[in-house]
């Protein structure tokens, strides 16, 4: 500031003395003092320059000492990826077994229907007393192996009915999985604007503290989680290793 | 027996219901995070708790805590079905007082077997 105002001073001294110059019609004079002011606004220059470059190079340093944008940049979006195809993956498979198991339903619902309607037809001959006996012992035979079949049938729709309703647990994992890539989006979103306002300001090293029981999402296959056992008969033997 | 199931996916809320009944229980609540769950609890209606980890609100470990330090319902058996599966955290969920984990994706046997272990505990402890 002092030097500044030192420089300023000089700086109106020589304007002055220019404009004296001049009305006086000393050439020599004022063209001196002209290029004094000339050489002043350079030296200021220069010192603007200089610091915008020791700005620039602190800026750039803190950023580097930021490890948070080379997470991102080497671990989180490859892991986003990651993740987002094992979302590709898991839909894919939750179509695959609804889409089988409706296709596995429909013959079994189909036969029960034909078997109901040609066994009414038959009753109803029976009703109408239209019906000798050795038919009707024919059609009691029929509705015998229909009961059984259709209790065969109906255990293996409710089978596949409940494949059907597991299916869609895929909605819940590829939910958590998706979200933990809006949340990375919206991290990389703020690095980049801190990014932008590199010239301008000093950016803060981001707090890198990890917490071990955070909730982390549904396991991977190709992203490693630091700690994770596999699967149910994992945590089976680790809950009975701790006197479950 | 009232169950309440707390998951913030209502379609897992839907196939757990569906499992439970399936097995027998046909009267269950649900609750979309710990912090709805909580108050629910706290009346004493529910003979059971099947919780999900991962939640907005109030997780589904800090639910299991609130539940273990209330007076009137810190017994009530919790079943936890979560994605979670990291050591440290199955640890802090025994830690906590969990009376089965669960991890998904599961099956309808996984389910049932747990839910029979935790009974016959219940029943062999009484």
């Amino acid at each position: 500031m002092a030097v500044e105002t030192v420089i300023n001073d000089k700086v109106l001294a020589t304007a002055e003395r220019l404009i004296v110059e001049m009305r006086s019609g000393n050439e020599d004079q004022a063209a001196q003092a002209l290029d004094e002011l000339v050489r002043a606004r350079e030296v200021s220059l220069f010192q603007e320059l200089g610091k915008l470059t020791r700005e620039f190079h602190d800026a750039l340093a803190s950023f580097r000492v930021d490890s948070r944008v080379s997470d991102l940049a080497e671990k989180d979006i490859p892991d986003a990826r990651e993740r987002l195809n094992h979302v590709i993956t898991m839909t894919q498979n939750a179509a695959d077994r609804t889409m089988s198991a409706v296709e596995h339903s429909l013959p079994l619902v189909e036969d029960i229907a034909n078997v109901a309607v040609e066994l009414r037809a038959q009753w109803k001959r029976f009703q109408k007393r239209e019906m000798n006996a050795q038919e009707f012992r024919e059609l009691a035979k029929s509705i015998d192996v229909f009961l059984g079949t259709t209790e065969t049938k109906s255990a293996d729709l409710k089978a596949k009915l409940n494949d059907v309703l597991m299916a869609q647990d895929f909605q819940d994992l590829t939910g958590q999985i998706i979200k933990r890539v809006i949340t990375l989006v919206a991290d990389v979103e703020a690095n980049l604007v801190n990014l932008i306002k590199l010239s301008s300001q000093k950016v803060m090293p981001v707090n890198n503290h990890h917490d071990a029981i955070k909730a982390e999402g549904p396991m991977v296959p190709g992203v490693k989680t630091v700690g994770a056992v596999s699967g149910q008969d994992a945590v089976d033997d680790l809950l009975s290793s701790l006197g479950f | 027996m009232k169950i309440l199931i707390v998951d913030d996916f209502s379609t897992m809320r839907r196939i757990i219901k569906n499992l439970l009944r399936d097995l027998g229980f046909n009267n269950t609540a649900e609750a979309d995070d710990g912090k709805t769950a909580l108050p629910m609890l706290k009346t004493g209606d529910f003979q059971f708790l099947v919780t999900d980890w991962n939640m907005p609100g109030m997780q589904g470990i800090d639910l299991l805590k609130a539940v273990r330090a209330e007076e009137n319902i810190k017994t009530l058996p919790v079943l936890m079905v979560t994605a979670e599966q990291k050591r440290e955290q199955i640890v802090a969920a025994a830690e906590a007082g969990v009376n089965g984990y669960i991890v998904k994706p599961f099956t309808a046997a996984t389910l049932k077997e747990k839910i029979d272990k935790i009974f016959q505990r219940i029943e062999g402890g009484a």
